[in-house]
């Protein structure tokens, strides 16, 4: 891992516009603050992990980083260069470089891979909207993306069908670095995997990042393994990040009150290890119109009338560690 | 302590169009009155079609083949079926994994759980089970009671679902609860109201639970004994500790190695291999194609399950040679 | 990178081993063990074959009188007439293998126009969004919701001058075809608003590929499957269409069709039941033949039902 920053997400916001369909007319009732103001930069070859729960907008801001989803506001710089910009551009070049340095890999390896096509051409279809590899090198480069993600050749001639989860996971990790991407948006890559298949392809990820200096953008609700990948973490709440730290410190001293209320709500294999449990009530609201103020006031133990009425500033109060509280110094 | 449900080499085969899917091959399994066991398993496993056996719900094109399941000492398989349907929800009930489909959508909370109440047992009036209800519903911490007994399930929340989907379950008071992957579709945050509940409920109303689930962190924290399955075969019961810290099947240590914890970064050993295909299963021990210890017998020989002490199987030829590490 | 490639001598050669069962050789296993599926293909084969070979051996050319100069019309079926004739001495048995091959090329043809226009206007209107996608599906509907069968007698009325040019069957099937594809589309647009959702086309599109190419390579062969299973279930409509088009008086005269026989044998019903009751024997096995074909496809390309 280097310092140098590699991708900078600069206040990110994206809304759903809600819909109520009359006979003849739309008329826009409401929007879904799926991501509201999110900014954060990773270096070189690191993990940043995003953790939060279904509904805080994590899977919605690595779409609209990769311009899968058009952003309502902000901007995304890659290599110092404006993604949003290069893309609506229009030129076809350019367009291909950002889609070069810049992969995703999806949650569902059963709806990521084309039913229709076989490995080998779902592997190769890089080749050809790229056009970075001479047709003759196809067969190398497919059997050496293979070997690099554990499979063999032989399975190029196969259909998506015939693999297990794990296997369908690696082909679809295969096919991102088939363009030899820079970064790696990764949205629950294991959340769908059985246990012990996990573990393979973390560490086929980290495996990789050595290897190739790849960053990635760890995106799980799982916070065990997140811990286990990740160089640094922000956690979201509601469309926000409430806290940013390295990962140690994120997981050793949480500052919000809800990072340490989703730390303690995971259970750790070791009957040995008892922890106090902080129970969080109720459920996480509507991000149709989300609370004021500080969004996590309703479930928050600690909450005073400043954070009904005031919204905390994300500080930063350590090397390397910024949180959204107004009573951070409590905890620290 | 008794055992309430003693199952022994149960098989349930699935007789599907691609060959004969061995889900439930030989698993056997002993619940003490009052304890909560852990039946821990990847997907494939057979965990799920053993409760769903036990119970006698398993779905076409699944048939018991083979075993014995007593239950507090009559024999379930022997049973006739109008019997068996009083024995369900009354003495054993299950909660499912998603609580969206276990919910009917076309009614009300409040007529599912009085449904539930009344199922085989109109002695109680309907007024009498609208109270019930209205009760239950306060028992699974479901705030105002009475205005969710109108509503339809669309218009709750998934954790809300998965507190009547319980309720429902604990309509008759049972005295075994499955709960089958109770917490897997839910947030963490929500996963710890819902596990904190269970075990609230586990002690009001005197259940024995038998918690099915893949999380071994769910295991650590809930259950008092475990049961591992792999490829429709148990590998080892222990007690949670001994599990944990003195495992002697290489399967457990591979998912002890495999787990990553929240608490400190560790080296994740992944088991190498994917899950068997149940229709053709491996010869001999299950594990042996994924097994860093297999030597010639596990490919041959499928191993016995022995006792390695008081309340302690395993089902490996070689565990008695084997130091495995448990968590560190 | 390329560490490996440099190890190599000679790029290797692709391993064509056994290629694997595509999706369709796994559908066509799923297809061959239902027995109705396979009972509505035969059927189907049965009448292609039927209106392929059997005009050679028809006694009679088509809508000929040629019997009832001889005293022949109205004779109940004999050796010499299988079906028997009708009332102007037309031999039912040789009008009903005419009228096999016209109302197979009626329900095929018209099928292919309904199903090629279904899934252009289906695939444009599921793709694009906003202004364009708004008019297309106001296209569809508006054709989904006018009274398509007045349409269809209208205009057989309205351009019965082309009949006279030799266009009689063709007319039919234009008719139909340009009043058939709204179903399809309605279904082809759902199911690449389900597809395209889907996250093997983002995949796609964080690879850069165009949209043309996302659509028509990657969109279009994963909806076809509802198409086959409707084209299927349309061909059958299209037929039933025929009849009724006949049946109101609204074929173009001198066309032998199934419709036709049975319109004029439904006149003389109490006289002559013969008329009548072949052809719609006829009718009424191609279409269950169809239906069953349909729903065997159904069940083959179900990935839901897929072990």
């Amino acid at each position: 891992m280097s310092d140098e920053v590699l991708l900078e997400v600069k206040q990110l916001v994206k809304y759903f516009d809600v819909f109520s369909r009359g006979v003849f007319t739309r008329k826009k009732v409401g929007e879904v603050h799926a991501v509201d103001g999110v900014s954060f930069a990773i270096k070189r070859g690191e993990t940043f992990g995003l953790v939060g729960e279904s509904g805080c907008g994590k899977t919605t801001t690595a779409k609209v980083i990769l311009n899968l989803e058009d952003a309502t506001s902000g901007t995304v710089n890659f290599e110092g260069r404006d993604v949003f910009e290069l893309l609506k551009s229009g030129k076809r070049s350019d367009i291909l470089q950002i889609r070069r340095g810049m992969q995703m890999v999806f949650q569902n390896p059963y709806l990521s891979l084309d039913p229709r096509m076989t490995v080998f051409d779902i592997l190769s279809e890089p080749f050809i909207i790229h056009g970075h590899i001479g047709r003759s090198d196809w067969t190398a480069r497919v059997y050496e993306l293979l070997t690099k993600v554990g499979l063999e050749p032989y399975h190029a001639e196969r259909y998506p069908h015939e693999f297990s989860g794990g296997q369908r996971q690696r082909i679809a990790i295969a096919r991102a670095l088939a363009v030899e991407p820079k970064f790696i948006a990764a949205d629950e890559p294991v959340s769908s995997l059985d246990v012990s298949i996990r573990a393979q392809i973390l560490n086929l990820m980290m495996e990789l990042q050595r290897d190739q200096k790849i960053s990635y953008l760890y995106i799980s609700h799982d916070l065990s393994s997140v811990r286990q990948i990740s160089h640094r973490v922000a956690v979201m709440y509601l469309g926000e990040i409430v806290e940013l730290a390295n990962t140690d410190s994120l997981f050793e001293h949480p500052l919000h009150p809800y990072t340490q209320a989703l730390i303690s709500a995971i259970p750790i294999p070791d009957p040995e290890t008892k922890r106090q449990r902080i129970i969080l009530p109720g459920e996480v609201p509507s991000p149709l119109n989300p609370p004021p103020a500080c969004r996590f006031h309703p479930r928050c133990p600690y909450a005073q009338e400043i954070c009904r009425t005031v919204k905390p500033v994300f500080e930063q109060v350590d090397t390397d560690h910024f949180v959204a509280c107004h009573f951070w110094k409590k905890f620290a | 302590m008794e055992d309430l449900l003693k199952v022994e080499d149960l098989r349930t085969y699935f007789f599907t169009e691609a060959g004969v899917v061995k889900a439930v091959d030989g698993i056997s399994l002993d619940v003490r009155k009052g304890e909560s066991h852990g039946l821990v398993g990847e997907s494939g496993s057979g965990k799920s079609v053993t409760a769903l056996s036990v119970m006698r719900i398993v779905p076409k094109p699944g048939k018991i083949v083979g075993g014995k399941i007593s239950f507090d000492g009559t024999d379930l398989l022997t049973l006739k079926e109008d019997d068996m349907r009083r024995v369900r929800g009354s003495k054993i009930a299950m909660v499912f994994q998603d609580p969206i489909s276990s919910l009917d959508p076309l009614y009300t909370v409040g007529k599912q759980l009085i449904e539930a109440i009344r199922a085989n047992n109109e002695t109680v009036s309907k007024e009498q089970a609208r109270d019930m209800a209205i009760s239950l519903l306060s028992n699974v911490e479901i705030s105002e009671p009475e205005r969710r007994f109108n509503q339809y399930p669309h218009e709750l929340s998934g954790g809300m679902k998965q507190r009547i989907a319980i309720a429902r379950a604990l309509a008759r008071t049972p005295t075994l609860l499955f709960a089958d992957e109770p917490t897997t579709n839910l947030d963490v945050t929500i996963q710890a109201q819902v596990l904190n509940l269970m075990k609230d409920l586990k002690k009001n109303f005197n259940m024995t639970l038998v918690l099915i689930t893949h999380d071994m962190g769910i295991i650590a924290e809930m259950t008092s004994r475990v049961t591992v399955v792999y490829a429709g075969q148990v590998s080892e019961s222990a007690e949670t500790h001994t599990l944990f810290y003195h495992p002697t099947h290489p399967y457990t240590e591979a998912l002890l190695k495999a787990v990553p914890r929240l608490d400190k970064r560790k080296q994740l050993q992944s088991v190498g291999g994917n899950i068997p295909n149940l229709i053709d299963p491996p010869t001999g021990c299950r594990f042996h194609p994924r097994c860093p210890y297999a030597i010639q017998i596990c490919k041959e020989k499928v191993p016995d399950y022995e006792e390695v002490e008081t309340d302690h199987f395993v089902a490996c030829h070689r565990w008695k040679e084997l130091s495995l590490v448990g968590v560190q | 990178m390329s560490q490996l490639t440099e190890e190599q001598t000679a790029p290797p050669k692709r391993v064509h081993r056994q290629r694997s069962a595509t999706q369709w050789a796994v559908a066509w296993r799923r297809f061959k063990r239902n027995k109705s599926g396979v009972a509505g293909l035969a059927i189907v084969i049965a009448f292609v074959v039927f209106a392929i070979f059997g005009p050679l051996f028809a006694p009679y050319p088509p809508r000929s009188t040629e019997s009832l100069l001889q005293g022949q019309a109205g004779q109940p079926p004999s050796w010499k007439h299988p079906f028997g004739t009708e009332i102007n001495g037309i031999d039912v048995f040789s009008d009903s293998i005419w009228g096999a091959r016209n109302d197979l090329w009626i329900g095929v043809a018209a099928t292919a126009i309904a199903t090629l226009i279904g899934l252009a206007v289906g695939a444009l209107a599921g793709y694009s969004r906003g202004v364009i996608g708004g008019i297309l599906l106001g296209i569809i509907q508006f054709f989904f919701v006018i009274p398509t069968l007045l349409l269809i007698l209208l205009f057989s009325r309205v351009f019965q001058v082309l009949v006279y040019q030799g266009f009689g069957v063709n007319l039919i099937v234009l008719i139909l075809g340009l009043f058939g594809w709204p179903g399809i589309s309605f279904v082809i647009r759902g199911e690449i608003f389900r597809v395209r959702e889907l996250e093997f086309i983002q995949a796609e599109k964080a690879l850069g590929a165009g949209n043309l190419r996302i659509l028509f390579r990657h969109i279009v062969p994963n909806v076809l499957t509802p198409v086959i299973v409707l084209a299927s279930l349309l061909v059958a409509g299209n037929i039933l269409t025929e009849v009724v088009l006949f049946f109101l008086g609204f074929g173009p005269a001198n066309v032998a069709t199934w419709g036709e026989l049975i319109e004029e044998g439904v006149q003389y019903v109490s006289v002559y039941p013969w008329v009548a009751l072949f052809p719609g024997l006829l009718v009424v096995t191609l279409v269950l033949g169809f239906n069953l074909l349909g729903d065997g496809l159904a069940d083959a390309l179900n990935p839901r039902l897929r072990e």
